[in-house]
């Protein structure tokens, strides 16, 4: 018996010891150098991969049909937005990768072309949640500044890697669509669903005017100038300091600052006003932002305003508090900023709670979807675009 | 006859509980379940940790338990198997010391 319990005891004092040892050496099985991820120059390995995966499904009629069946059956949305992330990183990787860049430039026109038949053809509804038909619109004739804004921010994506003379009347009306309802808005606020706004659909919204203003020589410095000043002063958690994510029509905050947003939304305001961006996102990695034993993620929200997860957050792991869908983005947030310390940790947990599978050199993430991974192909790629319009060269 | 020669196989006999080699052959047993669940594609139901279903051919309920089952079978070869491992050399190790200076002090007691 004397013997047994020694055997037991010294068996788990092992055990602890084992435990000690491996836990914080197990990222090391999982940690590459951020140049795996994201390069300053060229295509990374991993944004490659990621790429191959994509285009194989816009070769690929039946793998793309598969995909979004699976998607779409949660949330419609992320159709579109898988759509919108893979043309902007298209955009980026022409940009970057010279040499493919007809192939990219050919997938995001079919891309485009694609989703605008489908807009055209089932209506602006195909893409928004079942709820949008549960209300009327407050402005009439409905507009979903979610749409618009992104469909505006790829034709004008697509025109800086090449001009395009089809897009460009398809990219003014759209802007000057959404110019013109900001200017009739005294409060400057867009509906993307009935009397519900979202900074994310603004800062993209302003985005794609503002590459407008690039490509075609208009000028709406003022308009986004006023906006942001805006919601500086109306859109901004006190607490956290934080941009908020939704609203109502009203400006009546509905969500608080969101992981799942904030860090698309920093990214986004680079390109409108550097400062406040890089504001946003210090606070987003400080509120938001966390490393344990070596692997990175992000939660939801901040510690002052509690929520409950959503299709956004994507299921909540107790405990940690870990969002998957504000982890996801706080790729694009760290890449934006060339935060390596966090971003190596972040693609650390990618690889290993991600699931990756490799097939014919491409590569996806089994614990992502389409839009996840464009987001993460988006995180891998950004950078360029923003730049040549900052820089101000010929388009 | 079948079992008398599974028997035979040292791999197979039960060890005593918590031993270096009862922790070595948990830790076969996670990585023998891990590959079949891999190698059956239970991977690919690994989406719905963000709400999208694995596979339009099976329910959402299925889906889910066929996700748990990967999951924590993966967690388990990634993070269980390594400290089995681990721990089992540790007392191997620590058994090896003792009976190096169980036999040390016996070889004193011997001298005149």
């Amino acid at each position: 018996m004397k013997t047994r319990m020694k055997r037991i005891l010294a068996g788990l004092t092992a055990l602890i010891l084992a435990t000690l040892i491996w836990l914080p050496c197990l990222h090391l099985l999982f940690t590459r150098p951020v140049s795996n991820f994201r390069q300053e120059q060229g295509l990374s390995p991993k944004a490659r991969q990621l790429a191959a995966r994509h285009l194989q499904l816009w070769t690929d009629p039946a793998l793309r049909e598969a995909e979004l069946e699976k998607m779409r059956a949660s949330n419609a949305e992320w159709d579109f937005m898988g759509r919108s992330y893979l043309v902007w990183s298209l955009a980026n990787m022409a940009l970057r990768d010279p040499a493919s860049k007809a192939l990219y430039v050919q997938t995001m026109d079919q891309i485009i072309d694609e989703t605008l038949r489908l807009e055209k053809q089932e209506g602006m509804y195909f893409f928004l949640m079942p709820y949008a038909k549960e209300r009327h619109y407050l402005v009439q004739p409905a507009h979903s500044l979610f749409l618009d804004s992104e469909i505006a921010l790829m034709l004008a994506a697509r025109r800086v890697v090449a001009e395009k003379p089809e897009y460009k009347s398809l990219l003014g009306e759209r802007v000057n669509g959404m110019v013109e309802r900001f200017q009739r808005d005294p409060r400057m606020l867009l509906e993307s669903y009935p009397d519900e706004c979202w900074m994310f659909d603004h800062c993209i919204a302003l985005d794609a005017i503002k590459l407008a203003d690039y490509l075609d020589g208009t000028d709406h410095s003022t308009l986004i100038r006023d906006w942001l000043a805006m919601a500086r002063r109306k859109l901004v958690d006190r607490e956290s300091g934080l941009l908020i994510s939704s609203f109502t029509a009203d400006g009546v905050p509905l969500d608080g600052p969101e992981g799942s947003s904030i860090w698309m939304v920093a990214h986004s305001l680079q390109l409108l006003d550097e400062d406040f961006a890089r504001d946003q996102y210090q606070r987003a990695r400080k509120e938001l932002g966390e490393i344990m034993l070596g692997f990175g993620y992000a939660h939801e929200w901040p510690k002052s305003w509690q929520s409950q997860a959503d299709v956004d957050s994507g299921p909540i792991i107790p405990g940690f508090n870990i969002s998957a869908g504000s982890s996801g983005m706080a790729f694009v947030g760290a890449a934006s900023f060339g935060d390596d310390q966090f971003l190596a940790p972040l693609a650390a947990t990618l690889d290993f709670a991600g699931f990756p599978a490799r097939s014919h050199g491409g590569l996806k993430y089994c614990a992502s979807n389409q839009v996840g991974d464009a987001a993460l192909l988006y995180a891998a790629t950004l950078g360029p675009l923003w730049q040549k319009v900052k820089t101000g060269g010929k388009p | 006859m079948i079992k008398i020669f599974w028997q035979k196989l040292a791999l197979f006999r039960r060890e005593e509980f918590l031993s270096a080699r009862d922790l070595l052959q948990r830790a076969a047993v996670i990585c023998g379940l891990f590959l079949i669940a891999h190698l059956a594609g239970l991977r690919e139901f690994t989406s719905v940790l963000n709400g999208t279903m694995g596979s339009t051919a099976v329910g959402v309920t299925l889906g889910t338990f066929l996700a748990a089952v990967y999951i924590l079978l993966y967690l388990a070869f990634v993070v269980l198997v390594p400290v089995l491992i681990l721990a089992a050399m540790l007392l191997a190790a620590g058994q090896r010391c003792i009976r190096e200076a169980e036999s040390l002090l016996n070889s004193h007691d011997l001298k005149p």
